[in-house]
């Protein structure tokens, strides 16, 4: 079963194309990042598939079928911002949300200290830190131990700290079977806890699918001698080598994936009577990577 | 039904500003009818003031039969108040953003403009109830009447009144979005501007002022005896059963703008 299926979705605001034909399914045990930088469109979708937002067209399905308000009560969902009274302490605001999503109210207590809130659950909400309201949120999310599990920017406001136990959360959530939609412009973020991936860019849809088919990353290995034009003329024929590139400090050789080996490079450059004082592997930038994928298909 | 009121109620009931405002409406309610009163009790215990207001007045307005209807008119003057407590309860929501919440968790727009909806009408009984337990308060101390319900009449057409301004007020609120815009809408509209609006088509468009939407209420609560007054000095009555009608197809098309604005727009 998909739990979400997005056909061609459009949405103008005024001139403006937000979302420009948008299609992908997301599949049942997934943790599926929507991918982007800010104004990519990321919550405008998310909005349509909430009902916060009207598409100007095209449609979506929600467990397979036409989505209705149930479907909503279904799933727990951290959007743009954390929304609630003011006025009300943590406690009044979950007891509203679970009224509305036609809960019990026995599960607050759970889910306050699930996020480590029920020091505060009586204090008002207006008197939170941003951290606090955003783990609020997350806990108004997890009421009635929702299946489906949809965060817009989770990690929003928190700190080091917070950013790492939502984390580890989703991996929970995830290893407990739940299927989880999350918007990010953090690559890392989405590398670390995502098993698939869609990137919009401007309302467009780059490409999606499995994290390690997008992702994937080249390697690069920097290389320095004394003399640095000998070393660049003999690696200019190194078998296996993409790309050769000299800066000011290095020879960088690029690789596919796994195929860099710094014995055999070593040994390649000894035998050619060079000796090396940098011998180094590092990945290519996700943001490189990032920006590669966003370029291309201008 | 039950479920949308027990949801409204958990919102406002630990909300204090909703219930400062309130109470001072209620206190309102009581106090500006007080003045009034004051002010018959000095105007019909001189001999010589009470000789003229009861030729032109008759009886004390407070005392049964009329004093349902001078209730329902003072009071009428206040219903801003509940007008500004309906915007505050909408805009609150757009502000916090928690309408878009109670849609995400799994409301329709429906329920939630729905749950609106059923708040106001509660707000207009609840005037009413007030404006008909102020009447009798007043109406036995003025004494000179016996109890009687003849003229309660007024105490509906109050109903249809407050009903009236305070889906007004759900309007602008709903096409406004932010309080402090919606407000000075409401206030300026009903206040001032239809007044003028009516005036000026009364003189110069055959009393078309009165199928103004928020006249079409006031004209039916008049002050007892000074409509009489004032009619005998037009050249035309009003069609009070057009004007009622009116009133009926105004309160069906806030109703329906209201609906259709919340359904459609983006949040």
């Amino acid at each position: 079963m998909a739990i979400l299926t997005v056909e061609d979705l459009h949405k103008n605001y005024g001139p403006i194309q937000a979302l420009k034909g948008v299609s992908f399914t997301v599949p049942q045990g997934s943790v599926f990042g929507i991918l982007g930088p800010n104004g990519s469109g990321k919550t405008t979708l998310l909005g349509i598939i909430l009902n916060v937002l009207k598409a100007t067209s095209g449609s979506f399905k929600l467990f397979d079928s036409a989505p209705t308000h149930v479907h909503r009560q279904q799933i727990g969902t951290l959007l743009e911002t954390p929304n609630f009274y003011h006025y009300l302490n943590a406690v009044q605001n979950l007891k509203i949300a679970a009224t509305i999503k036609q809960q019990g109210l026995a599960d607050i207590d759970r889910v306050l200290e699930l996020v480590n809130l029920e020091q505060r659950k009586f204090s008002k909400f207006s008197t939170y830190s941003l951290g606090m309201k955003q783990r609020l949120a997350i806990a108004s999310s997890l009421l009635g131990n929702p299946d489906v599990l949809i965060f817009d920017e989770p990690t929003n406001g928190l700190d080091p700290v917070g950013i790492a136990e939502t984390r580890e959360l989703i991996k929970k959530l995830h290893k407990a079977g739940k299927t989880i939609i999350m918007a990010s412009h953090l690559l890392d973020e989405v590398e670390k806890v995502c098993t698939h991936v869609a990137i919009l860019q401007k309302g467009t849809l780059l490409t999606h699918g499995h994290v390690d088919e997008i992702l994937i990353t080249d390697e690069i290995v920097e290389i320095a001698a004394a003399n640095m034009q000998q070393l660049q003329s003999i690696l200019q024929q190194y078998p296996g080598a993409k790309k050769v590139v000299v800066n000011d400090l290095y020879v960088e050789l690029t690789f596919p994936p796994g195929a860099a080996s710094l014995e055999a490079l070593n040994r390649y450059c000894f035998e050619q009577g060079v000796t090396l004082h940098h011998l180094r592997l590092r990945k290519k930038s996700l943001e490189t990577k990032f920006f590669e994928l966003t370029q291309n298909t201008k | 039904m039950g479920q949308l009121l027990a949801l409204e109620w958990m919102k406002l009931k630990n909300y204090r500003a909703f219930w400062i405002l309130f109470c001072i409406y209620l206190a309102t309610i009581f106090g500006a009818n007080y003045i009034v009163y004051r002010i018959q009790l000095i105007i019909y215990s001189e001999r010589q003031s009470k000789g003229f207001a009861t030729m032109v007045l008759g009886n004390p307005p407070y005392a049964f039969p009329t004093v349902w209807q001078a209730v329902a008119h003072v009071s009428s003057w206040l219903l801003f108040i509940p007008g500004l407590i309906m915007i505050l309860t909408v805009t609150n929501e757009y502000s916090f953003k928690t309408h878009r919440q109670n849609i995400i968790d799994g409301w329709t727009r429906q329920q939630f403009i729905t749950s609106k909806i059923l708040f106001a009408a509660v707000l207009a009984l609840i005037s009413t109830l007030m404006v008909a337990i102020t009447a009798v308060i007043f109406g036995f101390m003025s004494g000179e009447a016996s109890f009687s319900f003849e003229g309660f009449s007024y105490v509906w057409y109050f109903l249809l009144q407050a009903m009236s301004y305070i889906m007004v007020a759900l309007l602008m609120a709903v096409l406004f979005k932010r309080g402090g815009l919606a407000i000075g809408v409401f206030f300026a509209y009903s206040t001032v501007l239809e007044q003028i609006a009516v005036l000026l088509l009364n003189k110069y468009a055959n009393y078309a002022g009165r199928y103004l939407p928020l006249e079409t209420t006031d004209i039916m609560v008049p002050f007892p005896y000074i409509q009489r007054i004032v009619n005998k000095l037009m050249f035309t009555e009003p069609n009070y059963t057009a004007i009622f009608i009116a009133s009926l197809v105004y309160l069906g098309a806030y109703l329906f703008v209201t609906l259709k604005k919340f359904q459609t727009d983006d949040m």
